[in-house]
């Protein structure tokens, strides 16, 4: 599937097995919020974002309206997956349970607070958000992160 | 247009990041290596180690205004009075580093101003010599005496103030959110006439937090803050207590006019930023320096200057 972001005129590429396989994890955790990282590459002239992959955090704590992930012990990996398939790091999921797929202002604040991060070289991270149901995923909606703002892809 | 003071606030703390300036910081830390192997070499076993302080040790600095203090203590025996102390200490840092610095005496300090380098860069250090209060005394519980230059203000009286900087630096530990708000206070002082020490700023934040339940996203904590102070320093009774000397009230640094100087200006700022969000950026201005250009022009994924490498994303975050 592909999206586009006006405001950077910028492309997201993920195919729909993917999307698909996330909103699995999710509705198995519902009724509680869950999520973890996005991985994949950038184009070589910045202008396409392909996520190849999604990777759950070691820990994390979910309850219905609220989700804290941890990424300690995770520098290892990250480090792996750059050295042996050019993959990094490039934004973050997590579901909102019977919710809408807006972001809310704790999404929108940690989002600040990851690309101030010196361990983050990246300065715009993506937000998937994920409605979700005890059956289904309903929803899926990405946002670009751009100085302390959070855009959606079309 | 209306402003978004959360998100302000923390554009203006941004801006002035000390990461921002990490070329000077370090050499101002090579500076400061090179005095302390002098003062290593030179004095011998007549001192204890060297260590640091200043706002860039409290972790209170802003990229506009910081110092990094040298703190030297000194045995008891070494010296047999405090001026001598100070002014052998001026002698051999205007010896030693006079021919490309102005080496001066300051209140309780002597200051080493570097000549300009290629890059337009000027580097100054704050030596502070204190003598322990008796021989040995001070690794016990580090304790110093100052000398203070006679011409100074609210110590013309004294010649020396009792002082452990090593408390003072503990008392700043571990405190992020009275930091933020410490700074944000200093680049207000900073921009604003500069009419208040930084150390007054930062006891009374302590205090604030100490004192009351301050909490809430980042303007609401400033402006709790900012009420306090307002409320409390007219007050005679009110204190800030030195940590590193039980004796020594800043608040005593203040005049009555002073006090009452320091409550109206908070509340006229409280007023003003209530009345019109926008009138928070003419009190905490961000440093133009720093300030990202808008780039809705710009397109294309960002990546941070001389980044090449791969991100780890930050512990600990709270999605809602
Ligand atoms: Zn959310």
């Amino acid at each position: 599937m592909r999206f586009f972001n006006k405001h950077r005129n910028v492309e997201l590429i993920i195919s729909q097995e993917l999307i698909d396989e996330i909103g699995i994890v999710g509705v198995e955790h519902f009724p509680n919020e869950f999520g973890g990282f996005l991985t994949g590459r950038y184009s070589d002239d910045y202008n396409t974002l392909f996520i190849n992959d999604f990777v759950l955090p070691k820990a994390s704590k979910g309850s219905r309206f609220q989700f804290v992930r941890r990424s300690k012990g995770m520098k290892k990996f990250f480090r792996k997956l750059f050295q042996s398939k050019k993959e990094y790091y490039v934004g973050e999921w997590h579901t909102h349970p019977n919710g809408s797929t807006q972001f809310s202002s704790t999404d929108l604040n940690a989002m600040m607070e990851i690309e101030s991060a010196p361990s983050v070289k990246i300065k715009n991270p993506v937000l998937l958000i994920l409605s979700v149901t005890n059956k289904k995923l309903d929803n899926a909606t990405f946002y670009i992160y751009d100085n302390k703002k959070l855009l959606p892809y079309e | 247009m209306a402003t978004n003071k959360q998100e302000y606030l923390q554009t203006v703390l941004e801006t002035h990041r000390m990461s921002h300036v990490e070329d000077l910081v370090n050499k101002f830390k090579s500076k400061r290596d090179e005095v302390k192997d002098a003062l290593t070499s030179h004095y011998g076993s007549q001192i204890y180690s060297p260590f640091d302080s200043g706002s860039f040790k409290k972790h209170t600095a802003i990229n506009t205004k910081f110092d990094l203090d040298v703190v030297v203590p000194v045995k008891r025996d070494s010296f047999d009075t405090l001026d001598k102390m100070f002014d052998s200490f001026y002698d051999f840092l205007s010896d030693e580093f006079g021919e490309n610095a102005t080496v001066r005496k300051q209140t309780v300090s002597i200051g080493i101003i570097f000549e300009e380098d290629s890059d337009g860069d000027v580097i100054s250090l704050d030596i502070v010599p204190g003598r322990e209060l008796s021989q040995d005394q001070y690794s016990n519980d580090k304790k110093l005496n100052l000398f203070v230059s006679s011409d100074y203000g609210i110590f013309s009286s004294s010649t020396y103030i009792q002082t452990n900087i090593q408390a003072q630096i503990d008392h700043i530990k571990a405190k992020d959110n009275e930091r933020k708000i410490i700074r944000l206070l200093k680049i207000w002082n900073n921009n604003d006439g500069k009419e208040f020490k930084s150390f007054l700023l930062e006891l009374i934040t302590i205090k604030a937090f100490d004192t009351e339940d301050i909490s809430g996203n980042l303007w609401e904590k400033l402006q709790q803050v900012m009420t306090y102070i307002k409320d409390n320093v007219t007050n005679d009774s009110f204190k800030l207590i030195d940590p590193g000397n039980s004796n020594n009230d800043l608040m005593d640094t203040l005049t009555s006019w002073g006090r009452t100087n320091l409550s109206s200006r908070m509340g006229t700022m409280l007023d003003r930023i209530e009345s019109n969000s926008d009138n928070i950026k003419g009190y905490f201005p961000t440093n133009s320096d720093f300030e990202e250009e808008d780039k809705s022009s710009s397109s294309g994924y960002g990546v941070k200057t001389g980044a090449a490498a791969f991100s780890t994303p930050p512990d600990n975050q709270r999605f809602g």
